[in-house]
């Protein structure tokens, strides 16, 4: 009765109610921000007196924003990288491995995500101090790769538990050594696993805030890092347009998500 | 011929996961072990930075602050998660593919930009305020930003996903049977609703509600935007002192109590739910 929508008479309404209302609460200010991003108002007035691109213009015109943002880009890229390869690794452990302790690891290794990232911050940044490689990209990449790991090695085991490992046997049978049969049997079986970990672990490091706060030194910085100084001194419509151009990404990377997704259901 | 198999591929063990616990080890293990180890050892060996946190009015207040709000903003985003995962369960696909779609671009959205939202929709001179004031609802602008009620309403915003996607598919798993059933032995809507539905959905909420409680405590952007500097919460406490107070000691113990509370609820969280279910 209450699990099937249609028995549901009067109720049936008030959730759905409830669903539209919280669904126009988690996208509203979304797209409050992409409205603000054209309007002419400097003090983010609503809605808006005039519609413009200048602060796109003032956006590109600054190399700081565009600089920031190639850094992100190119930390991202190198994160996505090694999580998607140490991920990989881990998991073919984690699932196929045969040693003690299996479950004590894989709970090791998601403990960074289950920690407050202040904590890992405050702790790499004085590691870092200490090493000298706070400010430098080798330092952002690590930081970024201890909080992506986990969610790399979440995706790739839950896609390698539904590959069958007999057909990995299969292969080894049919003469295939077992570096052959992981690289050209399973690796392309679970590739629908590995392609969400990589755009998982790019996501996260690209939108990373607080280690990056306090890796960031004034040569190096990476899009939040920039966003969140500027936030800090007022709340300039520049603000809203680099979010706009931040929300385009995340959708583009979403739909590819749901592709990969349906290609895999196929 | 199996055993030759295993004998094969005898290689994928533990070597395989050496890379990843070797990172781990170097900059996760033993930058916050060393971190913890400053509490008491800077500025002098001894507890002393345990007394001043856990005895000064000041540091109390950054206590209540972070535990008051992540208890507000886990009671609010159960009652309004609940009935939106039950009706996410149930719904028909289409409109619930289109609510689901909104969640993820909400959740994967960035957190800076979805915090810049809030802090320009609550400002004085913000659409809320102007709305209220149209409506004649209120003769002055609410103070919404750099107070609690900004930071509540902000982590509320970022908390619902992680709510809403355990616990649909918690209810998801209910069989709808025993829900006839109840129907069947006569049961109202509201005696089924409280007596078999909340019951059997229960483990699920209380295993995100302990995800959404821990991810608060722990939270450092939102309240620092959000909140000001005179309402502050425990993560800012800890880059305060290490960033511009450069009290090493301090924020080494102040981490290491978010420490243990994020620690013990996760082994809570572990020990009576299932790993996975809550994520």
């Amino acid at each position: 009765m209450l699990l099937d929508f249609n028995k549901l008479g009067a109720w049936k309404w008030a959730l759905s109610g409830i669903c539209a209302l919280m669904a126009l609460f988690l996208l509203l200010p979304i797209l409050f921000i992409v409205a603000l991003s054209f309007g002419s108002s400097r003090w983010l007035i609503f809605p808006p007196p005039g519609w413009t691109l200048k602060w796109y213009e003032e956006l590109f015109a600054d190399p700081r924003w565009l600089g920031a943002a190639l850094t992100s880009a190119k930390i991202g890229v190198i994160v996505m990288v090694l999580s998607v390869a140490l991920g990989l690794l881990a998991s073919l452990a984690l699932v196929r491995g045969k040693f003690r302790g299996r479950a004590v690891l894989r709970a090791f290794f998601l403990t960074p995500m289950v920690l407050p990232v202040v904590i890992v911050a405050v702790a790499l940044y004085a590691a870092f101090l200490r090493l000298g490689i706070n400010g430098t990209l080798p330092g952002f990449v690590i930081a970024h790769l201890i909080v992506a790991l986990p969610f790399a090695i979440i995706t790739i085991t839950g896609a390698l538990e539904t590959f069958d490992p007999a057909i990995e046997d299969a292969a080894i049978l049919c003469g295939a050594s077992p570096w052959e049969a992981r690289l050209r049997v399973t690796l392309p079986g679970i590739r629908h696993g590995l392609f969400s970990a990589a755009i998982f672990s790019f996501l996260i490091s690209w939108d990373e805030v607080v280690l990056a706060i306090f890796m960031a030194s004034p040569s190096l910085q990476t899009l939040p890092v920039k966003v969140w100084t500027t936030l800090r001194q007022d709340l300039t419509p520049v603000i809203a347009a680099a979010s706009t151009l931040l929300v385009a990404l995340t959708v583009i990377l979403m739909i590819a998500a749901a592709l990969i997704r349906k290609g895999k259901s196929e | 011929m199996l055993s030759a198999i295993a004998a094969r591929r005898r290689g994928s063990g533990l070597g395989f996961a050496m890379p990843a616990i070797l990172l781990l080890l170097a900059f996760f293990v033993v930058p916050v072990a060393a971190l913890l180890t400053r509490s008491v050892t800077e500025p002098e060996p001894g507890l002393q930075n345990y007394v001043t946190l856990l005895g000064n009015s000041t540091y109390a207040r950054i206590f209540f602050n972070t535990f008051f709000v992540s208890a507000v903003v886990t009671l609010i985003t159960v009652l309004i998660a609940f009935p939106v995962a039950w009706a996410l369960a149930i719904m028909p696909r289409r409109w619930a593919g289109v609510i689901f779609a909104i969640i993820l671009l909400s959740m994967w959205t960035n957190l800076l930009a979805r915090t810049y939202a809030w802090m320009v929709l609550l400002q004085q001179t913000g659409l809320i305020n102007r709305s209220l004031m149209a409506l004649g609802l209120i003769d002055a602008p609410l103070q919404l930003t750099n107070n609690l009620v900004g930071v509540t309403i902000g982590m509320v915003y970022i908390m619902l996903p992680f709510m809403i996607l355990p616990l649909m598919g918690v209810i998801k798993k209910i069989d709808p049977a025993i829900l006839q059933a109840a129907a069947l032995c006569g049961a109202t809507k509201a005696q089924a609703l409280w007596r078999v539905l909340v019951p059997l959905a229960a483990p699920g909420i209380a295993s995100g509600a302990l995800m959404v409680f821990v991810m608060s405590l722990g939270y450092y952007v939102t309240p620092s935007l959000l909140g000001g500097t005179a309402n502050m919460m425990l993560a800012e406490l800890i880059a305060q002192q290490v960033q511009s107070l450069l009290n090493w000691g301090m924020g080494g113990a102040a981490a290491f109590v978010l420490l243990v509370v994020t620690l013990g609820l996760y082994a809570v969280q572990l020990r009576f739910f299932e790993p996975g279910e809550g994520r």
